[in-house]
């Protein structure tokens, strides 16, 4: 592959998820409009908030980390886009892999600490440790499920793991040979994407929606993007690891929206768990799900 | 009280920064984050707007939790001379353009509360009002109707007397020192936000904002301390 083509990947990739990370926000908030028997935001209502937030006029920064450290979480979220194959387009994910990106995952969490520990809002710091505790409950699921997987398939190269599912058909596919890690998977899915009955750390009523309550104008900008880029990754990396990536753009569109969908349905029906509960929660039920999904995967 | 008209905004000659203009206008009139400060009865007509029934989110409003998000301030009911310190505190750190939105007849002229000594009576002497909605009271379709006149003023670029507590803050002070006494004083600093921001007016300082500035006392970060050290202090 050329070096042009290869920098047309690299620009192109985080652009893609960007569109469809704002069509998920907008999926996220027409969902809940349905379920609440409202009409619900108009088609381009994400694009108008995030403009919006950049062309405020005064900018309220508490100083240059809290600045940086948005660009850490956003910018940890471009890297990650050009490591997860999609159709037509691989980027550098050959050169990734599965462990890499579970690295990567956890940078946005910790650029969003840097930046909400020069805001020294209480709020913040609270909502803060909440979120550091919930990747501590989701990030012990989500390994297992991702070593698990990589057992299954005997790689840990995302390129590879879609090429296998997709040579042997929907009978290889990674939901069919094992769904105990699927469901496992899933379930850590609704934490990571932070929403309830996880939803912890943001808890409007309670904390001020935490990390965010410093955050406006294109601070808070800036986090809308994360979280489209959030859904969008989400998605994808449950797409490539258990449905088979995507054949063609269609059928991969189809697939994240609907793994996206999912969590984010379930979220509206159900109030917010404690810290504690969610730990005690998320380390039982999806652990001994994954953990089973890895003795059939070893067998 | 408009002794400094605000300045009108020039229509830029590069049509396709004007094209910039009228798209951020747009955005900003599609895209209203609303921190609702609920301090009378008005709040209880909100709920019927933002649910099912009128449903605001349909025109792009919908709640935030922090002044910082937000860039309506829906203030419903009454204000006492307490909740208009609250008021002005959460006015002053929201991001600019901001706009308020004065809901029921308490926020225009005390309303039934009009004899009250605890009651600030126009909410305009203390914040620069965008929209008032009337109504004692108003339904959710007034509610409604007062946020869409807003959108139509933002859209064609005229809903900027936020810009005047920035330009006439000597005004406001001054009525904000009437009522709390000559030691009031907020966080946030008015007059350099106006300098850094191109918004300093003829009427930015004056007799009252040199008033504050005779006993202001600079922010100083809070001290953090542990249990153990308040214990041992005291």
């Amino acid at each position: 592959m050329s070096t042009t083509h290869l920098l047309i990947e690299l620009v192109l990739m985080p652009l893609v998820a960007f569109v469809v990370g704002l069509a998920m926000l907008l999926m996220l908030r027409k969902i809940g409009a349905r379920l609440q028997r409202r009409v619900g935001p108009p088609l381009l209502q994400p694009l108008f908030d995030v403009i919006k937030l950049y062309s405020k006029r005064t900018q309220v920064s508490h100083g240059l980390l809290h600045e940086a450290g948005i660009v850490v979480a956003v910018g940890a979220y471009v890297a990650i886009e050009t490591l997860v194959p999609v159709p037509g387009m691989n980027g550098i994910a050959e050169k990734g892999g599965l462990i890499l990106l579970s690295y990567l995952m956890m940078v946005p969490s910790l650029g969003l600490a840097l930046g909400v520990g020069q805001c020294a809002n209480p709020n913040g710091s609270i909502g803060l440790s909440r979120a550091m505790t919930a990747m501590l409950a989701y990030d012990i699921p989500f390994m297992l499920v991702v070593f698990g997987v990589a057992w299954q398939f005997q790689t840990t190269n995302l390129v590879e793991l879609v090429a296998v599912q997709q040579a042997g058909g929907i009978a290889t596919w990674g939901i069919v040979e094992n769904p105990l890690l699927a469901i496992a998977g899933l379930f850590g899915l609704q934490a990571m994407l932070g929403k309830q009955p996880f939803e912890i750390y943001v808890a409007p009523a309670e904390i001020a929606t935490g990390p965010m309550v410093e955050m406006g104008g294109k601070f808070l900008g800036g986090l809308f993007v994360m979280q489209s880029f959030q859904f969008y990754t989400a998605g994808v990396l449950y797409t490539t690891m258990f449905l088979g990536g995507g054949e063609n753009w269609f059928t991969f569109l189809i697939k994240i929206f609907v793994v996206v969908a999912i969590p984010l349905s379930v979220a509206f029906m159900f109030p917010r768990y404690r810290t504690e509960d969610m730990v005690r929660l998320v380390w039982k039920w999806p652990v001994i799900l994954a953990l089973l999904g890895l003795v059939v995967a070893v067998q | 009280m408009n002794d400094f008209p605000l300045p009108v905004r020039a229509e830029r000659s590069n049509p396709l920064a004007r094209v910039f203009d009228e798209l951020i206008d747009f955005c900003r009139a599609r895209s209203m984050f609303m921190l609702h400060y609920c301090t009378g009865c008005g709040a209880i007509e909100l709920p019927p707007a933002m649910t099912s029934r009128f449903d605001m989110e349909r025109l792009g409003i919908q709640p935030m939790v922090t002044p910082r998000q937000a860039d309506i301030l829906l203030i419903t009911g009454y204000v006492s001379i307490k909740t208009l310190k609250r008021v002005i505190l959460t006015y002053e750190q929201m991001g600019s353009p901001k706009y308020v939105i004065g809901i029921c007849s308490c926020t225009v002229n005390g309303g039934m509360y009009w004899q009250s000594y605890a009651t600030a009576k126009k909410l305009n002497e203390y914040l620069p009002v965008d929209v008032y909605i009337a109504g004692c009271m108003p339904r959710p379709e007034a509610v409604i109707e007062g946020l869409r006149k807003l959108m139509g003023e933002i859209k064609a670029g005229r809903a900027n007397s936020w810009e005047r507590y920035f330009r006439e803050y000597d005004r406001y002070l001054a009525a904000q020192q009437n009522l709390f006494g000559p030691n009031w004083q907020t966080p946030t600093d008015i007059i350099g936000e106006a300098r850094d921001y191109q918004l300093y007016g003829p009427g930015t300082e004056g007799r009252h904002t040199e008033l504050l500035q005779q006993h202001q006392v600079p922010l100083q970060p809070l001290r953090m301390t542990l249990h153990s050290d308040v214990e041992k202090s005291s």
